[in-house]
């Protein structure tokens, strides 16, 4: 069952077509990627499925509901991490939850949503007292307040150390088992690898192609395509975690 | 540097306001002090039938500097008026003005040149006009002794000092910086990180973030406002003469007026470098021409009629009109009416022109 419909989306800066007439669902409770370069049109993508963005042409429909007539009925049922996002300062993890509880009017529990990212001991500080990864993990539990039907991350990676993503990656799968669809942006491979069910590629505005990871690396098998390198059992990162470890350093 | 440069001369607002904006200034104060065309709203009361009388009433008429109030006969009116700050001055001409006596070969008398307790400045302007002219009367008869004078007289309630006076104009002031720059230097920062842009991504609306932050602002605005009356009442003496629950009242809604601007032009700014020229736009000309720190008397004719109408100024007179002649709610209406269609026009326009980033 699909939970988002696009159809022919379209968005026009000064006569070029940012996304150009791009086409896609996305099925109930799974973890979608989109995947592109910078520039390829991701957020912008993203933004308008979220009613953050007018629509210049085509329809997207989220759980039913037509967005571009009826944003807040959308934004109502949605949960969003923004590429570049801040939160007010002076005001404790706590604090700033409630207030976003108080936006939908929901009664979440700000100490559970908390422990569900564990950030229980931060919950007096500031947000501006955070790490990068735990910022990123405090915006997921942010995103979570009004127990969303679709989760939308941006980049929740980018930036991060690799304790801190594979951490981040454990909490995204944990979010989908909730039953939780989520829809993510990345331009790290292993991470669409990994994480996603199902992914598209975007390139200058249009998706290439969309299938399970799986699927896409068979196809290009299938054409012929042979690494020029040996492939080796592990990579740098391997080592990497390895020598330091797993645990999050924040 | 060559970059700061590139990136200030692409912001069409700032540049608009950096540059644009000290010519305007220049252009409005110094069309102001440059002209010569003060005048004085006055009542003239002849006791006296002298042809003298007549005559020098008659000139007075047809002075610039005086704008002569016909409609105005008894003395008693027009001290009602006066205090009310319809006319700043009573020129009042005893019975015996301008009389021939047997002492006194040329008219002599005393002009008495009536003007409202703590507006001395009008009243002693406006002597000093009335006594340049008599002199120049005196010394056409050529006699030593001038045989014309005028006298000051102070109306109204007495025991008002000067600081009573200018509280007004001070609590005004107060209203303007607090309702303007403090929203609009906190909503562009809020922007400029972002913090807007993830409550966007809620179900909330721009009205709703702007009656947050006013009903925020009032607070801070209203507690300010306290702090200054007391330390006014403390260490100032000053002299409370209207009702304290009338001032709150009207202190509250200017409050919500004045914040109104501020949310507006925080609401609107992408960044500080839009809001702080623009905040600075807005606020200076009401500084100055609402009465805050210049009477308005002291303007030209034409200007105290459009500063009548900007939102600073009803503010002022009231807060001047309850503190010191302990106006009612409903002698201030017409006040509360103008401040009433600012709230309404400036709301409107905040909420419409709100941009979240």
């Amino acid at each position: 069952m699909n939970i988002i419909s696009v159809k022919n989306l379209r968005k026009m800066y000064d006569d070029k077509a940012v996304v150009d007439s791009i086409s896609f669902e996305v099925k109930k409770g799974e973890i979608f990627g989109i995947l592109g370069p910078n520039g390829a049109g991701k957020t912008t993508t993203l933004e308008m499925i979220e009613a953050l963005r007018p629509i210049d042409g085509g329809t997207v429909t989220l759980d039913g509901i037509d967005v571009a007539s009826e944003p807040d009925k959308v934004k109502e049922i949605i949960g969003i991490q923004l590429q570049s996002t801040n939160f007010f300062d002076k005001l404790n993890l706590r604090e700033q939850l409630r207030m976003f509880d108080s936006l939908y009017g929901t009664t979440a529990d700000p100490d559970k949503l908390l422990a569900d990212v564990q950030l229980t001991e931060k919950a007096k500080s500031y947000v501006e007292q955070l790490s990068g990864g735990q910022k990123q993990r405090f915006s997921i539990a942010a995103a979570l307040v009004n127990t969303p039907k679709v989760l939308f991350l941006d980049e929740p990676t980018t930036g991060l150390d690799p304790q801190a993503r594979r951490n981040l990656w454990e909490l995204i799968a944990s979010i989908k088992k909730q039953g939780i669809t989520v829809v993510l942006t990345t331009h790290y491979m292993d991470e669409a690898e990994i994480l996603c069910d199902r992914l598209a590629i975007m390139d200058e505005g249009r998706i290439i192609t969309i299938n399970t990871p799986k699927q896409l690396i068979k196809e290009l098998l299938g054409r012929g395509f042979t690494k020029k390198q040996q492939v080796e059992q592990a990579n740098l990162e391997d080592v990497f975690i390895d020598l330091t470890g797993k645990a999050i350093r924040d | 540097m060559r970059a700061y440069q590139r990136r200030f001369f692409r912001d069409k607002t700032a540049l608009f306001f950096t540059f644009l904006f000290p010519l305007i200034f220049l252009f409005v104060f110094g069309s102001i002090f440059n002209t010569s065309s003060v005048s004085f709203r006055v009542a003239i009361i002849n006791n006296s039938k002298t042809e003298f009388a007549k005559t020098f009433i008659d000139n007075a008429k047809k002075d610039d500097v005086f704008k002569v109030s016909e409609d105005i006969t008894t003395i008693d009116d027009a001290k009602k008026k006066m205090s009310r700050g319809e006319i700043d001055s009573v020129l009042e001409l005893p019975a015996n003005f301008g009389e021939v006596s047997e002492g006194s070969p040329v008219p002599s008398g005393t002009l008495n040149v009536y003007y409202q307790k703590g507006s001395e400045q009008s009243g002693q302007t406006v002597a000093a006009v009335m006594e340049k002219i008599l002199d120049g009367i005196n010394k056409g008869f050529g006699r030593p002794d001038p045989a014309l004078k005028v006298a000051q007289v102070s109306t109204g309630s007495t025991g008002l000092s000067s600081f009573d006076y200018t509280f007004s104009g001070l609590l005004g002031f107060t209203m303007l910086s607090m309702g303007i720059f403090g929203l609009a230097n906190s909503m562009p920062q809020e922007k400029q990180k972002g913090a807007f842009r993830r409550l966007r991504a809620s179900p909330f609306r721009a009205s709703q973030l702007v009656v947050a932050n006013g009903l925020h602002y009032l607070v801070i605005a209203l507690l300010s406002v306290l702090v200054m009356i007391i330390v006014g009442l403390t260490v100032f003496h000053f002299n409370m003469r209207g009702s304290w629950l009338i001032f709150a009242v009207y202190a509250t809604l200017s409050a919500i007026m004045m914040l109104g601007f501020g949310l507006l032009i925080g609401g609107w700014a992408k960044n500080e470098n839009q809001s702080a020229p623009l905040s600075n736009l807005v606020s200076f000309p009401m500084m100055f021409l609402s009465g805050t720190f210049f009477p308005r008397f002291l303007f030209p004719e034409w200007l105290q009629g459009i500063t009548n109408y900007l939102p600073l100024t009803p503010v002022v007179d009231g807060f001047r009109r309850i503190m010191t002649e302990n106006a009612s709610l409903v002698s201030l209406a017409p006040e509360i009416g103008v401040i009433c269609l600012w709230i309404i026009v400036i709301y409107f326009l905040a909420i419409r022109l709100f941009r979240w980033e």
